[in-house]
């Protein structure tokens, strides 16, 4: 893959050096290794993923034999056969010399299924689920960053549970390179095709997008050791405050508490986890520029930012009014809390959700639905994209008025093209089909309409607690088998995001019957030979 | 234009008030009274404006919108008259009378048995007014003035819609008015073979040719238990709820004009697939045929937007509860007196999702989106967008804001798609034997306020309000700076 930004020299020659070598070595490591006869991009994605999880299955498995926990044994044997099936995968496969997008998008979502598997067997083989489908459910849990599980993890041993929270830790840092380095190249075509519309801000951070990456990661390796300093600082013990501290800022939501926050029962905690969970929901190159320039205006002027702070405010001054009595300063903490949790879909309870007022529910979950800000690691459907909605809407009305008039659809600065708006309305409606049905499925697996409609918009939208049942966390408990995988999907679709998978769907036939022939040819040319 | 509305109300009311005289029930006292009051000032208003020969699009919808509200709020005058409703609740009297013109069907009526016989075949006709001016919008005014992408009526099945606003819109309205009449008497007629009384057949056929979905019995149909009444109502429903521009075409061209179109299909296979899914999924919970019954019923109930019942669906499975709301949701076809999204625009969004699809695997592909044999220019594609987006974010913030004055999420979220659809009934607890009392006061005046917004698209409403706040004189202003440039 080639650069595509404009050369512009930015920070200094060091930074430069250490930024460029980082990618450019593990991308020569990578050619290295795989040099196949199949020149598959599928193919050297799976090899890539279940490689790279590797080491956390091995360090998890360190840790719980450090601990004395009966997990060690599972997750060696499990990072083993992870490892030797990535390295036979990757042996057997090759670059492609070309890549058409429509393989591209299949080798996103393989790269996505890839993680899933691995993690599957991580939770099978431990007896952390006892089933496959809620193995999987978890696993789609873990990678999609919802914070929904079938597992009481106070019940977990040590080394699953930070399995579990350095894989959301990990799969959205991988997130981050996918944001950086594959979606440009999707172009107008493609994942990022709102015209860069989600990820907009993720250009031009740098020069190469590969020293953009390792910015970006340099900042959330960062923000990440911070928010672990916090929670430590507010009370929380070393384990507590790494496991939080990696679920919070990669808006993932796992906790190692079945009350989740709400558990520790402290102010403090509280305070820093709402924190956490409002940086985890901002754009990640918008902090990177703001920082490393100091300059803080950067924010104020970014009209998506606005937005975003404007409407946790707005919704929190709702649920507030809404709420019986006069707020006291618990009640604002909650409340904000929640908001944050939503909006960051990040997950996390501290409260009794089950006893808020309706309005409030209905609109936590329109919060779930509105999610981040693009280019961060939250999920949703990106606060910018639905002021681009907004601004649609607008001009449809002003043209029934006007039918003749031509009129372009500006957010802040830039112009979206009419390309890209149709690509986020696609993804839109497209989505919303998606969601129905399974929230039909969810009804038939026995939710009630609540719970199921709750259950679904938070699914799809990587959150995790939802409305209907006892506790916030109880649906997926509550399904059974064909509930769990639906859940499974909904999470994923709602993290690779419907077009690609679509996409890879209608092209699984095309591809594989190329690759066959291929493989055909080249062992023909060999016999020949 | 509102004077010639509320002419017609006045006449309604008399109507009602001989009904009333002949039932000998009451109310026929308050019928009059309010019928004069009604005549007289659309008699003023008739005579003391024209219509201006250059009716542009933005004061054709401000007429439109502006005498759907007059009409509506002079509508409520016999309900307080009568002593119906009291009047330290003339909020609900409107509500009444808003739910009776739009054809949705909502009430807030609790004890059916101490109204009078008039003011119940009054609230019957209302919708049965509101249907016929409804007729004549859907046909021929909206399409001609290109609310969110209706021209596509017009690209699928030239039927009688009007070139030239003043023109011809009388004169289509001449025939559509027959037809609607025509089938009325069908309806009634068929209602009385089948074994209703002449009063009960006529309000029905009132409520169902207008798709309203207004009974005079608490039980809805469920009153009657009759398989064969419910067996006219249906077709009834399933011929209201479909185009009438293309019924006019297959009174004209024979039969055939019907394969033609492809909207019919897509609405009658959405019937028929919620049928379906509510069998499948009532299996094991109804005795057989009694599920078989009453699905069909409510898939076609609720497919046309009538919302007539013939059960408690509130008791089904929550899948069903999904499958019921999907219909509420897109409604009839263009061009019929239903209410919801429009089967046509359902088909745009999904040639256009999929068209969104395609272009993510082929980047430079040129597609078109087609609709049956037709292709649909881009911007009539992004009106229909744009409709639907709106439409779907008033369901999202009325469900929301309904939440916040305590109703239940999934009654709010119901009752708002079932107001902006102008449904009738919801789920939750407001559902078909049920009233809408069940929301508080305020939260049914937001509802009134979807049913107008649903009624009149979305469109014509918005604008009027900007038309009165900017001042139509400005806004001609505007327009002519922007054809000049």
């Amino acid at each position: 893959m080639t650069p595509r930004s404009p050369a512009r020299v930015v920070g200094p020659a060091l930074t430069q050096r250490v930024t460029s070598w980082i990618p450019n070595r593990s991308a020569a490591l990578l050619r290295g290794v795989a040099a196949g006869r199949i020149e598959s991009a599928i193919g050297v994605t799976v090899g890539a993923v279940w490689l790279s999880t590797t080491p956390l299955f091995f360090l998890c498995a360190a840790v719980d034999l450090v601990d004395g926990g009966p997990d060690a044994d599972a997750l060696l044997v499990s990072g083993l056969v992870t490892a030797v099936a990535g390295l036979f995968v990757l042996r057997l496969s090759r670059f492609p010399s070309e890549l058409p997008i429509a393989r591209l998008f299949s080798a996103l979502v393989c790269g996505a299924l890839a993680a899933l598997v691995a993690v599957t067997a991580a939770h099978f083989v431990t007896g952390a689920a006892s089933t496959v489908d809620a193995a999987l459910a978890e696993a789609s849990a873990t990678i999609s960053g919802t914070n929904a599980s079938t597992i009481d993890p106070e019940t977990l041993s040590l080394g699953m549970m930070l399995f579990r929270s350095i894989g959301q830790w990990l799969a959205a840092a991988a997130l981050i390179v996918v944001l950086v380095r594959i979606l440009p190249h999707l172009g107008v075509g493609g994942l990022d095709a709102d015209g860069g519309v989600a990820t907009r801000s993720a250009r031009r951070l740098a020069p190469r997008s590969g020293s953009t990456m390792v910015r970006l990661l340099a900042l959330y390796s960062l923000l990440t050791f911070l928010l672990l300093i916090a929670y430590f600082l507010a009370g929380m013990s070393l384990i507590d405050s790494l496991v939080h501290s990696t679920t919070t800022i990669s808006s993932g939501g796992f906790s190692s508490r079945s009350g989740s926050i709400g558990a520790f029962d402290s102010a403090a905690i509280e305070w820093v986890a709402i924190v956490g969970m409002v940086t985890a929901g901002t754009s990640l190159p918008l902090m990177f520029r703001a920082l490393r320039r100091a300059d803080l205006h950067r924010f104020a002027r970014s009209v998506e930012f606005r937005s975003y702070i404007g409407l946790i405010i707005a919704a929190v001054v709702v649920v507030l009014a809404w709420s019986e009595e006069w707020p006291t300063m618990n009640d604002v903490r909650e409340s904000v809390f929640s908001v944050a949790s939503a909006i960051s879909t990040t997950g996390y309870v501290a409260g009794d959700l089950a006893s808020v007022s309706y309005g409030a529910e209905a609109l936590f979950l329109v919060l779930m639905v509105v999610g981040g800000m693009s280019a961060s690691v939250a999920g949703g459907f990106k606060v910018m994209r639905f002021m681009v909605i907004g601004r649609y809407i607008g001009r449809e009305l002003r043209r029934s008025i006007h039918p003749t008039a031509v009129e372009k659809i500006h957010l802040g600065r830039s112009s979206i093209g009419e390309v890209a708006l149709a690509r986020i309305i696609g993804e839109l409606f497209l989505s919303t089909m998606v969601l129905l049905p399974l929230v039909l499925v969810f009804t038939a697996d026995g939710l009630n309409f609540e719970a199921a409609f709750s259950f679904a918009v938070s699914a799809l939208s990587n959150v995790g607690f939802a409305f209907g049942l006892d506790g916030p966390h109880d649906h997926l408990g509550a399904l059974g088998t064909i509930g769990h995988l639906a859940g499974a999907v909904l999470m994923l679709v709602g993290r690779v995001s419907i077009t690609p998978i679509l996409v890879s769907l209608g092209g699984i036939g095309e591809p594989t019957q190329r690759e066959i022939r291929r493989w055909r040819r080249t062992r023909h040319e060999k016999v020949i030979r | 234009m509102a004077g010639a509305g509320l002419l017609a109300v006045a006449f309604a009311m008399i109507f009602s008030a001989v009904v009333a005289v002949v039932d000998g029930g009451g109310g026929a006292a308050g019928l009059i009274v309010s019928a004069v009051l009604t005549g007289s000032v659309g008699l003023a208003l008739f005579l003391g404006s024209q219509v201006s020969p250059t009716a542009d699009s933005a004061l054709a919808f401000a007429a439109v919108a502006w005498s759907w509200v007059a009409v509506s709020l002079a509508g409520a005058l016999p309900f307080l008259l009568t002593g119906v409703i009291s009047w330290e609740h003339f909020d609900d009297a409107i509500f009444e009378s808003i739910s009776g013109f739009t054809c949705s069907g909502s009430t807030i009526l609790s004890d059916f048995g101490s109204v009078p016989q008039g003011v119940l075949f009054y609230r019957s006709m209302t919708q049965w007014l509101g249907g016929m001016g409804l007729v004549v919008l859907a046909v021929a005014v909206l399409p001609a003035l290109g609310i969110g992408g209706l021209d596509l009526i017009a690209s699928e099945a030239p039927g009688p819609t009007a070139d030239r606003l003043t023109l011809r819109v009388r004169d289509t309205a001449r025939q559509l008015w027959l037809l609607y009449g025509a089938i009325t008497c069908a309806v009634g007629l068929a209602l009385f073979l089948v074994g209703m009384s002449v009063f009960d057949a006529v309000t029905h056929a009132f409520t169902t040719v207008s798709t309203g979905g207004f009974s005079p019995h608490a039980d809805s149909i469920a009153y009657f238990d009759s398989f064969p009444i419910e067996m006219v109502l249906m077709i009834g429903m399933v011929y209201s709820g479909a185009s009438f521009s293309i019924h006019w075409h297959a009174l004209r061209q024979g039969i055939g004009a019907y394969t033609r179109v492809s909207e019919i299909r897509w609405y009658l296979l959405l019937i028929a697939g919620a049928f379906g899914m509510l069998v499948w999924v009532n299996h094991g919970e109804l005795e057989w045929l009694q599920s078989l019954r009453e699905s069909v019923f409510y898939a076609v109930s609720l497919g046309s937007n009538t919302g007539f019942g013939n059960s408690d669906f509130v008791l089904w499975m929550p899948a069903a509860h999904l499958t019921l709301l999907v219909l509420m949701l897109v409604g009839g076809m263009s061009g019929s007196t239903a209410g919801g999204m429009k089967v046509l625009r359902l088909q745009v969004i999904f040639r256009y999702s999929f068209r969104e699809l395609m272009r993510a695997r082929h980047p430079n592909a040129v597609i078109p989106i087609r609709l049956g044999r037709t292709t649909i220019e881009e911007q009539i594609a992004a009106k229909v967008v744009g409709f639907v987006l709106l439409y779907l974010g008033l369901i999202v913030v009325g469900g929301v804001v309904l939440s916040g004055m305590g109703v239940d999420p999934v009654t709010a979220f119901s009752g708002s798609v079932s107001a902006l659809g102008n449904v009738g009934p919801a789920l939750g607890e407001a559902g078909p034997t049920s009233n809408f009392l069940v929301f508080p006061r305020s939260g049914r005046v937001v509802l009134m306020m979807m049913m107008a917004l649903g009624r009149l698209e979305l469109f014509p409403a918005m604008l009027m309000l900007v038309a009165s706040l900017r001042g139509l004189s400005q806004m001609r202003r505007q327009r002519e700076v922007g054809q000049l440039r």
